[in-house]
């Protein structure tokens, strides 16, 4: 296994661009996911997530752009790249007249992988006792643990997982999110994972990138992106009117939004800014019931991030 | 560099793994049942037919054997076979249509070793497919043998040779419409396009067994083929191929040109 030290991505795409006949679905994709990283893939349905992943397994060939894995062309070394590769595209394609060790064995066989490792992927998403079970017989959660144990089969330095909790439950998403962390911080992989939701992931990625209409608006580490959101803090005012509030104070409160009849929402400046509106609606009557800063989560940062791209 | 390029497997080791893959997705499949068991059916028929009539057409004292084997390779060749090979080379792409491309061809193997493995698999089934045909018909003839002792089934032989030829010449004639049907499932990505066309070709074929140019119909060189089989005390196949069996193989080089780049450059969208 290689070093996670190393400095070289493990995962590179350079101008990554694909159409779909004369339609444009990704624009110059600069993917960069860092060896031993939990890289979380995010941007709305339709922002062109899956068509990224297809590329970057080979299942597409790019219009314009390279995809580099390990720091080799994908193109030129598809077959021995995959080799340290593991994916779950979209909801797992499985063989439903077989049985879970039956779909097992078949991605075994084709990758030349030890016998032994159908009961190892099979214990470790808790589908041993199942596995003799034909697969059309799983529920949609069984089925995507299923897809991920064929993900997990050769032991890859490298897993790209689309959407991987769709269809899982409360404790299933729960459980994903500590296998994919297990996996990264015990094992050592590079995770690549796709969601349109940043709440499923935010407490799992190590690193953040969005997609939106086929442009990449963000990508960073965590922290980064929750720097993102320090300039978009709000303050908040509670009062008895807002509407009075703000004609009486038309320069405190230039960029406030009146967010209910005694609620107003203006950008946080600064301390001094928000003592002297206090000052200023304490000397002009109006009583205070609440003044407070607020941060954005990172949710309304990313619906930012997606929003702005669309506008 | 800093990361060592991994070693790919080579090009007969994939191809060996991904067939071992796809015999075992035959587990439980229609595909497989098909080729074990259809070709019980013609020999079937022809036992009932000289079970229940065969004294209106073996004549007392003459070696029923050829008259047998050519009425039971007429009933299989003409419709049943075809048809055979229709479902056969439907049945296995299918498998993989409802989503397993994406996985498969998302593996550490070649999109050759993928289309070869497939094509060695639909080889494989037409080919053991044939053998028990024969193998059944032989046998259902000694049982005859047992059950209608007046046809004279077992008082006279059959030669092997003759047989084994026509299973050649058959499995031969099968080969064109194999590789069409391969690369139209490959093509269609669904079940039921490639049997239209199957049935429209066998169809077709029928009605046109009397054109001067049939034998260029892959579909209907089964039939044609038909016509080798000669002997009315002993039956006798000549080993040389008809010009049929020529074109069938053309078809097969063909179709199997044009599958595979269909497979090669195939976006997996689906």
């Amino acid at each position: 296994m290689h070093s996670a030290s190393t400095a070289a991505p493990l995962l590179e795409s350079h101008d990554l661009s694909f159409r779909f006949g004369a339609r444009p679905i990704l624009h110059a994709l600069n993917l960069r996911v860092e060896a031993g990283s939990i890289y979380g893939f995010l941007g709305p349905n339709g922002a062109g997530k899956s068509t990224t992943m297809r590329l970057l397994l080979g299942l597409l060939w790019p219009s314009s752009g390279t995809v580099q894995l390990f720091g080799y062309e994908l193109a030129r070394h598809r077959v021995a790249l995959l080799g340290r590769v593991g994916a779950l595209i979209e909801s797992p394609s499985l063989y439903d007249h077989l049985t879970g060790r039956e779909n097992v064995e078949a991605t075994r066989r084709l990758r030349g992988v030890p016998a032994h490792r159908t009961a190892e992927v099979l214990a470790l998403v808790g589908l041993a006792a199942d596995a003799h079970r034909p697969a059309r017989e799983y529920s949609l959660g069984m089925r995507q643990r299923l897809g991920l144990a064929l993900a997990l089969l050769p032991n890859p330095d490298l897993l790209l997982l689309d959407e991987p909790t769709n269809g899982l439950d409360p404790t299933g998403i729960i459980e994903m999110r500590a296998l994919l962390r297990s996996l990264c911080h015990e094992h050592g992989k590079t995770i690549l994972v796709s969601s349109h939701l940043i709440s499923e992931i935010e407490k799992t990625v190590t690193h953040v990138g969005v997609i939106q209409r086929g442009r990449l608006v963000f990508q960073g580490s965590l922290p980064d992106l929750q720097r993102l959101q320090t300039g978009r803090a709000q303050l908040v005012l509670e009062t008895e009117n807002a509407t009075t509030c703000r004609h009486l104070l038309p320069h405190l409160l230039a960029g406030a939004t009146v967010a209910g009849p005694g609620t107003l929402q203006l950008p946080w400046l600064s301390r001094e800014h928000a003592a002297e509106l206090a000052a200023g609606l304490a000397s002009a009557g109006q009583p205070i019931y609440g003044l407070r800063q607020e941060q954005p989560t990172l949710e309304d940062t990313f619906l930012h991030l997606t929003e702005s791209a669309n506008e | 560099m800093e990361y060592a390029l991994p070693t790919a497997p080579g090009p007969f080791i994939q191809l060996g793994r991904t067939l071992v893959a796809d015999a075992l997705k035959l587990r439980r499949t229609a595909a497989l049942w098909l080729a074990l068991g259809g070709g019980a059916l013609p020999v079937l028929l022809n036992l009932l037919i000289f079970y229940f009539k065969g004294q209106y057409f073996v004549k007392p004292g003459t070696n029923p054997w050829p008259m047998y084997v050519g009425m039971s390779w007429q009933t299989a060749s003409v419709l049943l076979l075809p048809l055979f090979v229709v479902l056969l080379s439907g049945l296995v792409v299918n498998l993989e249509n409802r989503g397993g491309w994406r996985q498969l061809l998302a593996q550490p193997v070649s999109r050759g070793a993928v289309f070869g493995s497939k094509l060695l698999l639909l080889l494989g089934l037409n080919a053991v497919a044939q053998a028990l045909y024969v193998l059944l018909l032989l046998a259902a003839g000694v049982l005859l043998g047992w059950l209608r002792p007046d046809l004279g089934f077992q008082n006279n032989a059959i030669g092997l040779l003759p047989v084994l030829r026509m299973l050649g010449h058959t499995y031969v004639a099968t080969l064109g419409i194999l590789g069409v049907q391969y690369a139209l499932a490959l093509a269609f990505r669904g079940f039921v396009g490639p049997l239209a066309v199957g049935i429209a070709g066998i169809v077709s074929a029928l009605t046109l067994l009397r054109w001067e140019h049939i034998d260029l119909v892959p579909y209907a060189a089964p039939t044609r083929i038909l016509r080798l089989l000669e002997g009315d005390t002993q039956l006798s196949v000549a080993a040389a191929l008809s010009p049929a069996e020529w074109y069938s193989l053309g078809w097969f080089a063909l179709a199997v040109l044009v599958g595979y780049l269909l497979l090669l450059r195939r976006p997996v969208t689906d």
